[in-house]
């Protein structure tokens, strides 16, 4: 059993080393530019989904604050910027830290409410969190604000190939964050807590501090998703950045790819945000945005628990089948 | 032998006419125009509006027989007025359909994060009803084909004219968002230069919908004239809460900066409520400004407009779109060519003649010279949309070269 475990870990550390390998090796041989402007988006989303199912999908509280969180990230980012020219990695090291500390801040507000009335809460930190920038010239406020990129390192020829290669590196991290939460005794808590909070407090499970850390490891994710974001685009402006559609987004991307694993965020992720890049330049119009609401209807219908509870189920039935 | 030696020299001799010709054959398809424009989200109203205008171009062109005798093609994706989507379109545009030319898209939000983009690889970007947002990059291949001019134009223009009635203090109000702020500020400044006294100045939430209080107070203060930076909502809200409470006489001129009294569906709705504002415009049916192809344009426009149930009027954005078509075929034309260098260099010195009058370039790529228009409603009646596609319903006011009547006021009077 415990052979079998390492073995997965093992697998799991390889597969990583592979796809930053994969990356890198994108970044140095492929010349068109789009495909790492596209990469990006896809990478980006997947560590927004990734962040957004440790709270969402283990514990089960629904959370539709990842614009407040994304949009902090971004304006740490462009703060450091602009008050002391911060690097990059700077950035999203700092974003880290202020998203830990906003989680666990938000957290000690809001996790004593539950359902509805923690959704409804985590909506209204965007609303704040988006104000507060908004009335803060010295970050751009409402008008935005243009930032220039310094010029690249070595080895890369361009910007976006490196925020490319730092995307899937920051993949990784999510990814092993979350796997990592998942196997170990918090996750087994988040589980409880999910299942029934009162059953789980009866039973010792300390469920205020662990969703307490569940909310610390969330935001900063999100917060250092965002962090590049200021890079990548160029330009911040309050509506952008809180855009309510990174919540909605990173929580389809969960509930599409399956909440109990930390593998369905990232097929959500993969699946959902690649098929966004491709109606945008392929059928772009309105079509797309219906195109997107009917693959959520239809999951929601057919896999309630998301691609990975349908594989689940087909391999089920093939079991059964096999003589 | 010698037949043989002929017969490889033709064949020697068709194959490279045939190499040669394989370049010529393939320069010989169409010159392909790409931009993002939002087709959906807050912008797609007016996206779709400038669109419009555009497709007139494009057919108007290729009826002609195209550019450089070839077709002219768009390729147009959806930006879903977001900032964050337009990065990957234009690198899409350029790195995968490989288009010749780029058009931006409608609006400064979009517009913002392309242009470090469109300044590193040198690029020019024809741009479409953006505000100042070649203020940071300072790129040289950058040419708007709004009417703003100048950044402080806009405000210059709507207190000159106050000045002239006998205004000696103002009230500043505007939405606390992107392009009312600035706006605001520029307002406050001008006013301060001139000497005119600011006796009252609040900013208010983007989502107010209550705006008694707020008029009270103008009206407590006493201004001579208030300048108004609101979107659309804010913009239908104050001028309902100023009919119900009365502004006082002491205004003489009120609006300047109102966003959404351009639309045809807050124009229709507004109906008679909108008399004696005196508001920024971009274009307006009226005698002054009918230039070479400006009739035949609506006609088109309009038509296809009504088709795609789009702004039926589309006077605000959907000429400067076909304006900026006419512009880069007029650079293509004079220069032959399609290098973005030798485009730029003609853009920037030579004056453009468009369906919204003629067009000279600054070297910020804004105009030289502000064309946005100060006009006054007069005479507007409750729902009915056709009326303003008759000159005489908004009075250009400003600038002198296009005015077409005099200011009526106080405000109050005017509304009636």
């Amino acid at each position: 059993m415990m052979m079998r475990g390492l073995g997965r870990g093992l697998g799991f550390w390889i597969g990583a080393a592979v796809f930053i390998a994969l990356a890198f090796a994108m970044a140095l041989t492929i010349r068109n530019e789009y495909a790492f402007f596209a990469g990006f988006v896809v990478l980006q989303f997947i560590v927004l989904a990734t962040a957004w199912n440790i709270l969402g999908g283990y514990a089960g509280y629904v959370n539709f604050g990842t614009s407040a969180f994304f949009g902090v990230g971004v304006y740490t980012a462009v703060f450091l910027l602009k008050a002391v020219a911060a690097p990059l990695w700077i950035q999203i090291g700092v974003a880290a830290l202020v998203g830990a500390a906003l989680g666990l801040g938000v957290g000690l507000l809001t996790l004593r409410l539950r359902g509805i009335f923690f959704s409804i809460a985590t909506v209204a930190i965007t609303i704040i969190a988006e104000t507060l920038i908004t009335n803060w010239k010295f970050v751009g406020g409402a008008t935005g604000v243009q930032l220039l990129r310094p010029p690249v390192t070595s080895p890369f020829d361009s910007y976006n190939k490196m925020l490319f290669v730092l995307a899937a590196v920051m993949v990784v991290i999510a990814v092993a964050l979350a796997r990592h939460v998942q196997n170990s005794g918090i996750g087994r808590g988040l589980r409880a807590i999910r299942d029934d909070e009162i059953a789980a407090e009866c039973s010792g499970v300390p469920t205020l501090n662990l969703k307490l850390v569940a909310c610390a490891l969330s935001g900063a994710l999100m917060c250092a998703a965002g962090a590049p974001s200021a890079m990548y685009l160029q330009f911040a402006d309050p509506v952008s950045a809180f855009n309510l559609n990174y919540s909605v987004s990173a929580l389809a991307m969960s509930l599409i790819g399956g909440t109990s694993h930390w593998i369905g965020p990232v097929l959500g992720a993969i699946l959902l945000a690649t098929t966004q890049q491709l109606l945008t330049v392929t059928i772009s119009s309105e079509i797309n945005v219906l195109v997107l609401g009917v693959m959520l209807v239809l999951f929601v219908v057919v896999a309630p628990e998301g691609i990975i509870g349908l594989a689940r189920k087909v391999w089920r039935l093939v079991r059964r089948g096999a003589p | 032998m010698k037949s043989g030696r002929i017969h490889r020299r033709t064949a020697v001799a068709g194959a490279l006419a045939a190499g040669l010709a394989f370049p010529v054959l393939a320069q010989q398809g169409p010159i392909k125009i790409g931009m993002s424009m939002p087709l959906t989200g807050g912008l797609a109203a007016g996206g779709k509006s400038a669109l419009i205008g555009i497709e007139v171009w494009r057919d108007d062109i290729n009826a002609k027989g195209g550019l450089l005798g070839r077709k002219v093609e768009l390729i147009v994706y959806d930006d879903k007025s977001s900032a964050s989507e337009t990065p990957a379109i234009y690198s899409k545009l350029l790195d995968v359909d490989k288009v010749d030319l780029l058009f931006a898209p409608y609006a400064t939000v979009p517009t913002a994060p392309i242009m470090p983009m469109v300044k590193q690889r040198d690029l020019l970007l024809m741009g479409n009803f953006s505000f100042q947002v070649n203020r940071t990059v300072k790129h040289d291949k950058w040419f708007n084909n709004a009417p703003w001019g100048p950044a402080d134009s806009w405000a210059r223009g709507f207190i000159d004219l106050g000045m002239k009635a006998g205004a000696k203090t103002i009230a500043l109000i505007g939405a606390d968002q992107e392009f009312a702020q600035n706006l605001m500020k520029i307002a406050k400044d001008v006013a301060t230069e001139k000497g005119i006294k600011i006796v009252y100045e609040q900013s208010y939430p983007p989502s107010t919908v209550e705006f008694s209080a707020m008029v009270r107070a103008i009206r407590a203060a006493r201004a001579d004239m208030v300048f108004v930076c609101s979107y659309p909502p804010d913009s239908v809200g104050l001028l309902r809460a100023i009919n119900e409470i009365g502004i006082g006489d002491s205004v003489k001129l009120f609006g300047g900066g109102m966003v959404g009294l351009q639309f045809s569906s807050v124009m229709e709705s507004m109906g008679s409520l909108l008399n004696g504002v005196v508001n920024y415009n971009s274009y307006l049916p009226e005698k002054s400004m009918q230039f070479s192809g400006t009739t035949d344009f609506f006609a088109k426009y309009q038509k296809r407009a009504g088709e795609a149930k789009v702004d039926p009027l589309g006077y605000y954005l959907a000429p400067f779109g076909y304006a900026m078509g006419q512009m880069v075929e007029q650079a293509v034309n004079a220069t032959k060519s399609l290098d973005h260098k030798k485009l730029a260099d003609f853009l920037r010195s030579n004056e453009m003649m468009t369906i919204v009058g003629p067009i000279v370039f600054g070297p910020d790529g804004e105009r030289k010279e502000s064309a946005t228009l100060m006009a006054q409603f007069r005479g507007v009646t409750d729902k009915n949309i056709e009326q303003f596609r008759n000159p005489g319903k908004q009075i250009i006011l400003f600038p002198e070269k296009w005015k077409t009547g005099e200011l009526v006021q106080p405000f109050e009077k005017a509304r009636k």
